[in-house]
């Protein structure tokens, strides 16, 4: 199996991230999860945090190195991660507890399985078009279905989410993979501010690890100021050889930088950008050690 | 729509006062340079541009960074400072040495020493399709793992961590000495705790302590990586990775298939350096170094018959857990 990655958040224009996001893999299957710690409530990213390495953990354990049924596990990791957020409400005697959603995907031998509750995206993307993507437990996109009819609708109220005192409702759903296939899971700080059009064109077009940064980029434009926490991790599905993954991860190498695993939680990278004193600075701070190292010898 | 690269600098360029002779290897970070010196001697220029955020025109000499792309192609540039930091401070024989760090075209250069050879993964992929019951001789794998042990004695001095050896950062030159490469991973962490941004690792060389959070990683998580290269040098192909050992550990059995062909003390140093537990492991380069060198008389056991039938019973039971459910 053979895929390459790109996963990016950024804070935008909000006190703290909320969004988490990882991904961790054998040689024949791979797991990538996201999750948006909801506001309103307390403690946001400690829900998604603890979503992210709850079905995480489940994965290690279990993907040996293929998870046997991969709608079965996303649907009981979903669920120990929900009791997880849970408990840590309880343990701490909070009045409220910490909320996220939840969307999280396999990919196995040539099939790519997912769950998902609240408004957590996966996008599929086959030959430049949009195979399928899942659809938002909110009220908005009921209505838009026609399954329920309100006057006003706000998009950000979710009628489901992991760590609320009722059980989570969630879907699943699978496809079988073609080469080039391209899956992209992001929170509503993406979907939020750009259309399933721009989204779908912009991921067809280029390569994830270009791809990704770039929807990120637009996102937080558009967003502005008050821009929310955007958050994509994307992939497109290579080859199914098995030997390739072990050898060389697909994964641009730039992606070092910004990639995360799950084990380490993100941070938003922007807020130590470089300016050019600094990069002056870095230079002449090697140079000196250069020097002194090279006297030293001599 | 297959994205352009950005065109390498042509032969005969100028920059920093030296002449680009031709484009050595091109990744995601950038491209790499054969030039000449003011004195005409050969060195490596490492060119800082990140293929996905940066264009260049052929022929042109100044990238160009979107400006959308601009924060993203700065903080590359940070990793690109670290790698030059960590290699500044050393200079050593078996550690890739940096010579000049240097600002031009709107981007940055690292100038190296320029390495004539390939690297170890080269090695073993060549010496593996051979198909030979040995990879490479026992002599060889101790000589060149010894090298590598001064060059990383040097870094872990310096509070460093490579943080990210494997065959293919293990470069074999052509007058036979072994180098440690591509320090990009390197981060300054022992001298301090705390925040850093943990680097991407590579399965099957990542000790696990690198897939959690709260462990300590310290000069014992290099040394797991030198235990996986060595096993790899001896097998032929990478070893398990971390989370999948501490699921079910084949490494005792996959190193017993190598007794006889290799001796009980090296395969020992393996296991050991490969210990799951951080402490079980040699806790510094020089507790590894005095273990490998120790070498007075090799002994060889082979197989016993129970021994074999297990090994066989075990690769049929692996065989069927590996093989793809069928639909």
């Amino acid at each position: 199996m053979k895929f390459s990655v790109f996963q990016l958040s950024r804070i935008g224009g909000r006190g703290k991230n909320e969004d988490r996001m990882g991904y961790c893999y054998t040689r024949e299957s791979g797991l990538f999860v996201l999750a948006d710690g909801m506001g309103g409530h307390p403690e946001g990213e400690v829900a998604s945090q603890l979503a992210l390495e709850t079905v995480s953990a489940l994965y290690q354990r279990q993907a040996r190195p293929i998870i046997q049924d991969p709608a079965e596990f996303l649907a009981r990791a979903l669920m120990a991660a929900h009791q997880q957020i849970v408990r840590y409400a309880t343990t701490k005697g909070m009045l409220d507890t910490p909320r996220t959603t939840l969307v999280a995907a396999i990919l196995q031998g040539t099939e790519a399985t997912w769950v998902h509750c609240g408004d957590s995206r996966l996008y599929v993307v086959r030959d430049g078009q949009l195979l399928m993507r899942t659809r938002d437990h909110s009220y908005l996109e009921q209505q838009n279905a026609g399954i329920i009819k309100f006057d006003h609708v706000n998009r950000n109220i979710l009628f489901t989410c992991l760590g609320s005192p009722i059980k989570p409702v969630f879907d699943k759903a699978s496809v079988s993979l073609v080469l080039g296939d391209k899956l992209l899971l992001c929170s509503d700080g993406l979907w939020g501010t750009l259309s399933d059009e721009e989204i779908v064109q912009r991921l067809a077009a280029k390569r994830v690890s270009q791809a990704v940064p770039e929807l990120v980029e637009s996102a937080l434009r558009a967003g502005g100021e008050r821009c929310d926490n955007v958050t994509v991790l994307a992939m497109e599905w290579e080859t199914p050889d098995v030997f390739a993954v072990t050898q060389n991860m697909a994964i641009d190498t730039l992606a070092g930088d910004f990639a995360s695993t799950i084990q380490s939680s993100h941070s938003d990278s922007m807020a130590d950008d470089l300016d050019e004193k600094m990069i002056e600075r870095s230079i002449a701070e090697i140079n000196e050690a250069i020097r002194r190292t090279a006297a030293k010898k001599s | 729509m297959a994205k352009v690269k950005p065109a390498s600098l042509a032969p005969d360029t100028m920059i920093g006062g030296y002449r680009i002779v031709r484009k050595l290897s091109a990744g995601g970070f950038g491209v790499v340079y054969l030039a000449l010196d003011r004195e005409g001697l050969q060195i490596a220029i490492k060119e800082y541009l990140p293929a996905s955020l940066a264009t260049r025109a052929p022929g042109e000499l100044l990238p160009h960074v979107l400006p959308d792309k601009l924060s993203l192609y700065r903080l590359g540039l940070k990793s690109f400072f670290e790698e030059g930091r960590a290699l500044a401070q050393i200079s050593h024989g078996s550690v890739v040495s940096v010579l000049n760090f240097f600002r031009e075209n709107e981007t940055v250069y690292m100038v190296m020493n320029y390495l004539e050879g390939g690297t170890l993964q080269d090695f073993i992929i060549t010496a593996r399709d051979l198909k030979k019951d040995k990879v490479f001789r026992e002599s060889t794998i101790r000589s060149l793992f010894d090298e590598i042990l001064r060059g990383l004695r040097i870094v872990h001095q310096h509070k460093m961590l490579h943080l990210d050896i494997k065959p293919a950062n293990i470069f074999v030159t052509d007058d036979n000495r072994a180098v440690l490469i591509d320090f990009g991973a390197a981060r300054e962490v022992l001298s301090k705790e705390g925040n850093f941004i943990r680097p991407m690792y590579t399965p099957g060389f990542a000790a696990p302590e690198m897939y959690r959070r709260d462990a300590a990683m310290g000069p014992w998580t290099d040394i797991y990586a030198i235990g996986a290269c060595m096993y790899a040098s001896m097998q032929g192909y990478p070893p398990n990775d971390a989370p999948q050992r501490l699921e079910k550990d084949r490494l005792s059995l996959s190193m017993s298939r190598l007794r006889g062909v290799y001796s009980d003390n090296l395969i020992e140093v393996v296991e050991w350096c490969m210990a799951l537990d951080a402490l079980a492991r040699p806790q510094s380069v020089f507790a590894l170094q005095k273990e490998l060198s120790r070498e007075s008389e090799r002994r060889y056991t082979k197989l016993s018959v129970s021994e074999k039938v297990r090994l066989q019973f075990d690769s049929v039971v692996s065989d069927t857990k590996k093989s793809p459910k069928v639909k």
